[in-house]
């Protein structure tokens, strides 16, 4: 209950700092049983014009490229051998408008093809809004040149469709780590087993040679086939000597209901750090 | 209280305070909500902070505007703590002036370092530069500040036989959650 307190104050705070243009969508991620085939997301509108609102699908996983960013790989024209939701999962309406202060719901339908098999499928929702227009100033001036530009702001949720029994886990290779200044920097090789994605978090400890914590650090993610990501933490300044840092991956989220977290074993590792 | 009711206090806290920042929590718009789906969580929310308002500019003569200038666009987004996110746009290359007859335009461009984010702080000085034509991952901030910052400038460069009006673009902001 402390962690939804701050929760709502942090945003609160950020919605009555600002003049927001924009639309807030919620959840961020949407699990849908075979068994219900349907789900819902809430749009909200907290500024004070209308927001245009158009919904589209694509297909794409998060991965990460050669230095370990993640990314988000998109395919658009996804084969079998891809567990895609796309030609089979729809939204609607598709077009809406949302009124200062109002909230609208996008239904998502789910027809799947007979015979699906077993397993977790995905799709990505895209909420484009637009989210404003700029004022011109001196339009009487006819002689002016005045620009102005349209700013549309897109939100990508993740969408997950899972029939009958889903599994997954991970299993944690190559970890390394290097102190750069305040900096921590990790390095590993995740790779996802079962036939769903692995949602967790990285957690990260660093002790002394007594055993005692020096820093911690947690970073939520997603690993849907394999991965080999770069995290960097501010760990602050730590003195000279060595240390250990204890690596563990868990199938644990703050941001999602822990009945859509599936279970899976915890994967450690830990490496050594030297600070000269 | 359990784990989801919790979070479902969130959710309809934070709708409440996002719809009424001044009113009681009673006057939410989401008193009524119930979700089919499996899923409680906050949501994530793109808001514009600032236009990127060149304003009048002159014929002839390029005009830029930084990333970390006042008048740079400029948004925040808030979402789930330590999250990652992709920050990628979709950039016009042309502005059309909607008052001429049809064909009149002007470049607009973005350099290598034309955009910043940053993580759990809304002060450009000190924000990472990035090509906004590639895009890069972002961060939200840690506990209790879970916000992302994004800034963008640009350069528009206008011929000397330009003619006069308000030439119009639309730049696209996309985020993913990973």
């Amino acid at each position: 209950m402390k962690r939804a307190v701050w929760l709502a104050a942090a945003l609160g705070f950020a919605a009555s700092s600002l003049a927001a243009q924009g639309v807030m969508v919620a959840p961020h991620a949407v699990y849908i049983d075979h068994r219900v085939r349907s789900g819902s997301v809430l749009l909200y509108n907290p500024g004070t014009e209308p927001v245009e609102v158009t919904i589209s699908t694509l297909f794409g996983y998060p991965t990460t490229d050669s230095t370990g960013a993640i990314m988000l790989r998109t395919v658009d024209a996804p084969d079998s051998t891809l567990p895609s939701a796309l030609a089979w999962i729809q939204a609607f309406p598709r077009r809406l408008t949302v009124a200062p202060l109002e909230r609208q719901t996008v239904r998502l339908l789910a027809r799947p093809p007979v015979g699906l098999a077993d397993g977790e499928y995905w799709v990505r929702l895209v909420i484009a809004a637009k989210a404003g227009q700029i004022p011109i100033v001196g339009v009487s001036d006819t002689t002016a040149i005045q620009v102005g530009l349209t700013l549309e702001v897109r939100t990508i949720i993740g969408v997950a469709y899972r029939k009958g029994p889903v599994t997954t886990g991970v299993v944690l290779s190559q970890l390394r780590a290097q102190l750069l200044g305040d900096t921590l920097v990790t390095w590993s090789r995740l790779e996802r087993q079962g036939n769903a994605a692995f949602v967790g978090t990285v957690r990260g400890t660093v002790v002394d040679s007594t055993g005692a914590t020096r820093a911690t650090f947690a970073s939520p993610l997603g690993v849907y086939f394999t991965m080999q990501p770069r995290i960097a933490s501010i760990v602050g300044k730590l003195p000279r000597g060595r240390y250990w840092l204890r690596y563990e991956v868990v199938a644990e989220r703050e941001d999602l209901d822990p009945a859509v977290v599936l279970p899976a074993p915890v994967a450690r590792d830990s490496v050594r750090l030297v600070v000269p | 209280m359990s784990k989801r009711p919790a979070l479902l206090v969130v959710l309809l806290a934070t709708a409440s305070v996002f719809a009424f920042p001044d009113r009681g929590f009673a006057q939410a718009p989401f008193a009524s909500f119930t979700a089919d789906a499996v899923v409680v969580t906050v949501g994530m929310t793109i808001a514009t902070l600032r236009d990127l308002a060149f304003g009048s500019v002159p014929k002839g003569l390029a005009t830029t505007i930084a990333p970390a200038a006042a008048t740079a666009g400029a948004w925040q987004v808030t979402g789930n703590p330590n999250a990652f996110v992709t920050i990628a746009f979709t950039l016009p290359t042309q502005l059309t002036n909607i008052q001429a007859l049809p064909g009149s335009t002007m470049p607009i461009s973005f350099g290598l370092t034309s955009a910043l984010w940053r993580r759990a702080n809304n002060n450009p000085a000190g924000a990472t530069a990035f090509n906004p034509a590639i895009g890069t991952v972002g961060r939200f901030g840690p506990p209790p500040n879970p916000t992302i910052n994004i800034w963008i400038g640009g350069t528009v460069s206008p011929a000397p036989t330009a003619k006069p009006g308000i030439y119009q673009g639309t730049i696209v902001l996309s985020l993913t959650y990973l």
